[in-house]
C-alpha cells in the first residue's frame, strides 16, 4: 500500500439534496437552546401545566375515588372535561406566559447572534435559500411551542378516550382534534414570528430577551390602563395575550372573553406575523454577504 | 542624540496578568517600529508612554519629564489608536476642531490647524461630511489628522495602515516619512512586518512583556548567532560555485534549490564570503544572475527571536 | 474539467446599484492556480465577488463559474465554492467540530460525512488540538483558521479568501500564508485572494487581477506584469563604493544611489553583468545584493490605477 500523504485530502463523497434543507438549522437551534442557562428548569416547568391538566383528566374519570376532595360540591361540574377544559389549558395566562419564557430562552439569540457574530455570511455563501434559513429558525421555535401546545392537546384527547374507555368524548366534540391542531399551529406561528421579529431587531441577545418579555407584558398593561380609563373593551386588541385568548376561545367554541369580534383579534395577530416577515426580509439580507 | 522617550525598569501588571516587565529603553527622534506577537505588551507599552495608565514599577519620561498627568507633555504628543472611536454624528471638521479646542489655542488657530491637518491627510474635500459616511481609508486618515493637528513632537501610530488600500498606504507612509524629515519622533506599531520595513530600520521587538531586541534590523540580525546568514546565489552553474566554496571553513551549510539554478550558502562570516565571491566570478567568468540574503529581513529576525 | 476550460469566465459584466455603476464591463478568465484580486476601495471588488458567488445577477453580460452559469446555476456554484469572509464569524455555544460539520451539512453533505470531513479539515488548518474547545475561547489566529476550515469542509473547487491575514500577528500571518500556498499548490483548487497587503499577494499568487472604477485595469501573470528591466540592476555593496561607481560610469553605466544605500546600475546594451563583478573585484568591493530590477507590485498597482 503506498504511503498516505499528510495534508489536504479531497473528499470523494457525493452531495445530497436534502428534502428539508432547513433541518440542520432547526436542529442546531434546539441544541443551543438546551445549552442555555436556566433553559432546562424553565422547560420542565413549562411542561407542568400539561401534566396537571392530564392528571385532571384522569381524576375526572375516576371522580368517585376523589370524592374526598370535593366536600359537598358536585365533582362532575368541577372537573368536566369538555371543550372549555381544553380552552382553559391553552389560553390560561400561565400557559401563555410560559410560552413567552420559552421564547425568551430559546429564541432571543436565534437571529440576534447571527447578526452580531456575522454568521449570516457563512449561511448564505452556501446553497441555502433565505426561506430555508427562516424555516430553520421557525423550526426551532415550533419544536418547543408545539411541545407545549399540540402534543399535550393530542395527549389529552388520547388519554380522555383511554381513561373513559369509550369514544364518547370524540362523539360529543368531534371537532376538538381540529381545534387543537389549529390553535397550536396558530399560537406557535404567532409566537415564532413574534420572537424572530424581535430577535432581528438587535445584535444584543439580552436586549432581545428583555424585549420579548416586555412587549408581551406591556401590551397587556397598556390595555389595562386604557380599559381602566375609557372602559372600552375594544382596547383588548392592544394586548397580545387577550388576542390569543380571544382566538383560542373561538376555536374551542367557548364564550369569547372580550366583547370584540374574534376576527379582529386574529387580524392583529396576523399583522404581527406580517410585520415579522417584512422586517426579517430586510434585516436578513443574504446579498450583503461581502461588505 | 538626546532621547525623546526614556523608560527605566518599566513594568505593569493588571491584577496578576502580565502587561510589561522590566522595560528599560531610550527612543530617539526618527521612526521606530514596534512589533511583537499578540499579547507581547505592545498596547500596554503604548498606553504607559502616552500616560493613559500608571506603571506598577518603574518610570517613563517624555522630553525629560514624567508623563503621568503632565499636561505639558500631552500637548507635545499625538496618538493614533488602533480602534475606531469616533463620534459618528459629527463631521470630520467638527471632530477635529472640537479636539483641537482642548488645547490652549485661539479659535482662529484651531481653524487654521484643523485645515492644515486635513489638507495634510488629503481629507479637505470631505471635511463637512458626517463621519458615519466615511470609508475605512478616510477614517484612518482622520485618525492620523487628529494625531498631528496640534503639531506634536512625538507621534504614536498603532496599526496606521490597517484597512487602507495600497494607495492609501502609500499616502500614509509618505506622511510618516515627512514627519521624520521634520525632525519628529514617530513610533509605528504594526503586525505587517514588510510595512514596517518600508518605513524604518530601527525597531523594538517585544515578547512576553519584555524587550527581545532593539535597534537596527540588520545589526540585530548580525547578533543572532544561532542562525547563520543565508546567502542565495542564482547562476548558470550553481554546483560549480558550490564546490568552489565548499573548502572555505566559514561556509557552514550549502543547499540547492528550491528554484532551479539556485544555491544557498550559510555562513557566519559574510565578509569572507563576499570578499571571495567577486574574485571567483571574475576569474571563472560564471554568469551570476542574482544574489540575495533571504533571511536578512524583519520577518526572519522576528521568527528567529520569537523562536519558531 | 477539459483542458483549456477556465474556472471563471466573465464577459462584459455590468452592474449598477441604483445610479452608481459598480461594474462597467468586466471581462475575466481565470484558470487554475492562485490569483490575487486587487483594487482601491470602491473599485468593485465586493460586487464582483458577490456576482461570482451568485448573489447578484448582473445587469448585462454573462459568465460561468466552474462551468455553471452565474444566472441560472447559482446554487450549484455555491456548493462548489468556499468563502472565507473578512470579518470574524462564529456561532457561540459550539465547538469547532460542530461548527465545521454544521456548515458542511448546509453545503449539502450527508451528516456523517460532514462530521468526518470536519475533523480532517480542522487538523489540516492546525486546529486539531483545539477542535473541541468552545469557539468563544479562540484567539484571533484560531478564528481565522476556523473560517478557512469552514470554507474547505465541503471540498470546494474554488476558494475565495477575503483579507485572510487581517488582524493576525506576524506568526499568524506566516502560518495562514503557508496554508494558502499549500492549498493553491494542489492543482485542482483555484484560489482567489482579495487583499490590500501586496506582499501577501506576491508571496501566494501567480496571477493578479487589478480592478479600478468597475473595470479590469490589469490582468495576467505576476511575473509577466512586473516587467523585468533587463539592463537595470539593484545592488548593495560594502567597501569603496565611490570608486566602484566611478569605474562603472567610466564603462558607460548610469548609476544612481538612493537614500537607502541602494545602488541602481543601468548597463549599456553592450555590457554584460559579469563586468560589474570584475569592476567590483578590481576595486575590492563586496557585492552583497544583486537583483534585476522589477516593478514592484506596488508600483504596478499605482501605475494601473493611474494615481500618483
Amino acid at each position: 500500500m503506498p504511503i498516505a500523504e499528510k495534508g489536504y485530502a479531497h473528499w470523494d463523497g457525493t452531495f445530497i439534496e436534502r428534502r428539508l434543507p432547513w433541518w440542520p438549522i432547526a436542529r442546531l437551534g434546539v441544541r443551543l437552546a438546551f445549552k442555555r442557562k436556566f433553559f432546562k428548569p424553565v422547560f420542565t416547568v413549562s411542561l407542568l401545566p400539561a401534566v396537571i391538566f392530564l392528571a385532571g383528566i384522569y381524576m375526572s374519570e375516576r371522580i368517585e375515588d376523589f370524592q374526598f376532595m370535593f366536600r359537598g360540591r358536585s365533582g362532575n361540574r368541577l372537573l368536566a372535561v369538555d371543550a372549555a377544559y381544553f380552552k382553559t389549558y391553552f389560553t390560561v395566562e400561565g400557559t401563555l406566559f410560559l410560552m413567552v419564557m420559552l421564547m425568551v430562552l430559546a429564541g432571543a439569540s436565534l437571529i440576534s447572534d447571527d447578526l452580531k457574530f456575522n454568521s449570516l455570511q457563512l449561511y448564505f455563501s452556501r446553497p441555502l435559500r433565505k426561506r430555508d434559513y427562516w424555516l430553520g429558525k421557525m423550526g426551532t421555535l415550533f419544536f418547543f411551542l408545539l411541545i407545549v401546545t399540540l402534543v399535550p392537546g393530542l395527549l389529552f384527547i388520547l388519554f380522555k378516550v383511554i381513561f373513559a374507555g369509550s369514544f364518547r368524548f370524540l362523539a360529543d366534540f368531534p371537532w376538538i382534534p381540529l381545534s387543537v391542531v389549529a390553535y397550536s399551529l396558530l399560537a406557535a406561528f404567532f409566537f415564532a414570528c413574534y420572537t424572530l421579529l424581535l430577535s432581528s431587531l438587535s445584535k444584543n441577545r439580552r436586549y432581545v430577551s428583555i424585549l420579548i418579555f416586555l412587549v408581551y407584558i406591556l401590551s397587556d398593561v397598556v390595555y389595562g390602563i386604557f380599559n381602566g380609563i375609557f372602559h372600552e373593551p375594544a382596547f383588548c386588541l392592544l394586548s397580545l395575550k387577550c388576542n390569543l385568548q380571544q382566538v383560542g376561545a373561538f376555536l374551542f367554541r367557548a364564550a369569547l372573553p372580550y366583547d370584540v369580534p374574534w376576527v379582529y383579534s386574529f387580524l392583529v395577530l396576523a399583522a404581527v406575523c406580517a410585520l415579522s416577515g417584512f422586517v426579517l426580509k430586510r434585516k436578513v439580507r443574504g446579498v450583503e454577504v461581502i461588505k | 542624540m538626546t532621547a525623546v522617550i526614556r523608560t527605566q525598569s518599566l513594568s505593569k501588571w493588571y491584577g496578576n496578568v502580565l502587561g510589561l516587565s522590566d522595560v528599560t529603553l531610550e527612543i530617539e527622534a526618527g521612526i521606530t517600529g514596534l512589533l511583537g506577537p499578540n499579547g507581547a505588551g505592545k498596547s500596554t507599552f503604548l498606553k504607559l508612554i502616552t500616560g493613559q495608565i500608571k506603571p506598577s514599577i518603574g518610570t517613563v519620561s517624555l522630553f525629560g519629564e514624567p508623563v503621568w498627568n503632565n499636561v505639558r507633555t500631552f500637548a507635545r504628543l499625538g496618538f493614533c489608536p488602533e480602534q475606531d472611536a469616533f463620534y459618528e454624528e459629527m463631521t470630520g471638521w467638527e471632530f477635529l476642531t472640537r479636539l483641537l479646542s482642548l488645547q490652549p489655542y485661539s479659535a482662529a488657530e484651531v481653524a487654521a490647524r484643523a485645515a492644515r491637518a486635513l489638507d495634510f491627510v488629503e481629507l479637505s474635500k470631505d471635511k463637512d461630511r458626517l463621519i458615519r459616511g466615511y470609508s475605512r481609508g478616510m477614517r484612518q486618515r482622520l485618525k492620523v489628522a487628529q494625531a498631528v493637528a496640534h503639531d506634536p513632537q512625538l507621534i504614536i501610530l498603532d496599526e496606521p495602515l490597517n484597512g487602507l488600500d495600497p494607495l492609501g498606504k502609500r499616502k500614509v507612509i509618505r506622511l510618516i516619512k515627512e514627519f521624520k524629515e521634520a525632525g519628529k519622533t514617530v513610533i509605528v506599531s504594526s503586525h505587517v512586518l514588510p510595512e514596517i520595513e518600508a518605513l524604518t530600520r530601527s525597531i523594538i521587538l517585544l515578547h512576553q512583556g519584555k524587550i527581545l531586541a532593539q535597534g537596527d534590523i540588520h545589526y540585530i540580525r548580525d547578533l543572532i548567532d544561532k542562525h547563520p546568514h543565508k546567502i542565495s546565489v542564482t547562476c548558470a552553474d550553481p554546483r560549480r560555485l558550490a564546490s568552489a566554496f565548499l573548502s572555505e571553513p566559514s561556509i557552514l551549510n550549502v543547499q540547492f534549490g528550491p528554484a532551479a539554478g539556485t544555491v544557498v550558502f550559510e555562513t557566519r562570516d559574510r565578509d569572507a564570503f563576499f570578499g571571495r565571491l567577486p574574485r571567483f566570478v571574475a576569474e571563472s567568468g560564471l554568469d551570476v544572475e542574482e544574489i540575495t540574503s533571504p533571511d536578512d529581513n524583519l520577518q526572519a529576525v522576528f521568527d528567529y527571536l520569537t523562536g519558531k | 474539467m477539459t483542458a483549456g476550460a477556465m474556472n471563471i469566465e466573465l464577459k462584459n459584466i455590468r452592474f449598477r446599484y441604483g445610479k452608481i455603476t459598480a461594474l462597467d464591463g468586466v471581462d475575466l478568465a481565470l484558470g487554475e492556480g492562485a490569483c490575487g484580486l486587487l483594487g482601491p476601495n470602491g473599485a468593485g471588488k465586493s460586487t464582483l465577488l458577490r456576482i461570482l458567488l451568485g448573489f447578484l445577477v448582473p445587469a448585462q453580460g454573462e459568465g460561468r463559474v466552474l462551468g455553471y452559469d452565474i444566472r441560472s446555476g447559482q446554487f450549484r456554484i455555491r456548493r462548489a465554492v468556499g468563502y472565507m469572509p473578512e470579518d470574524d464569524c462564529l456561532i457561540p455555544g459550539m465547538d469547532a467540530v460542530t461548527f465545521a460539520a454544521y456548515f458542511g451539512e448546509l453545503s449539502g453533505m450527508p451528516r456523517q460525512e460532514a462530521m468526518k470531513r470536519a475533523h480532517d479539515v480542522l487538523f489540516y488548518v492546525g486546529l486539531g488540538e483545539a477542535r473541541y474547545r468552545p469557539l468563544e475561547t479562540y484567539s484571533a489566529g484560531m478564528k481565522q483558521r476556523l473560517k478557512l476550515a469552514q470554507a474547505l469542509v465541503h471540498d470546494p473547487k474554488l476558494l475565495f479568501l477575503d483579507e485572510p491575514t487581517s488582524n493576525l500577528d506576524p506568526q499568524g500571518r506566516t502560518e495562514i500564508l503557508e496554508l494558502i500556498k499549500d492549498i493553491s499548490s494542489k492543482k485542482d483548487i483555484q484560489v482567489l485572494v482579495s487583499s490590500h497587503i501586496l506582499t501577501d499577494i506576491e508571496s501566494t499568487c501567480s496571477r493578479v487581477v487589478i480592478l479600478n472604477k468597475g473595470k479590469v485595469a490589469a490582468q495576467g501573470e505576476l511575473a509577466a506584469l512586473k516587467e523585468i528591466q533587463y539592463s537595470l540592476y539593484e545592488l548593495r555593496t560594502k567597501g569603496e563604493t565611490a570608486g566602484f561607481l566611478q569605474a562603472l560610469k567610466g564603462r558607460g553605466c548610469r548609476v544612481e544611489e538612493t537614500e537607502d544605500e541602494l545602488l541602481k546600475v543601468y548597463m549599456p546594451p553592450d555590457m554584460s553583468r559579469l563586468e560589474i563583478f570584475r569592476t567590483a573585484e578590481a576595486g575590492g568591493v563586496q557585492i552583497r545584493t544583486f537583483v534585476k530590477s522589477r516593478t514592484s507590485l506596488e508600483d504596478l498597482f499605482a501605475e494601473t490605477v493611474g494615481v500618483d
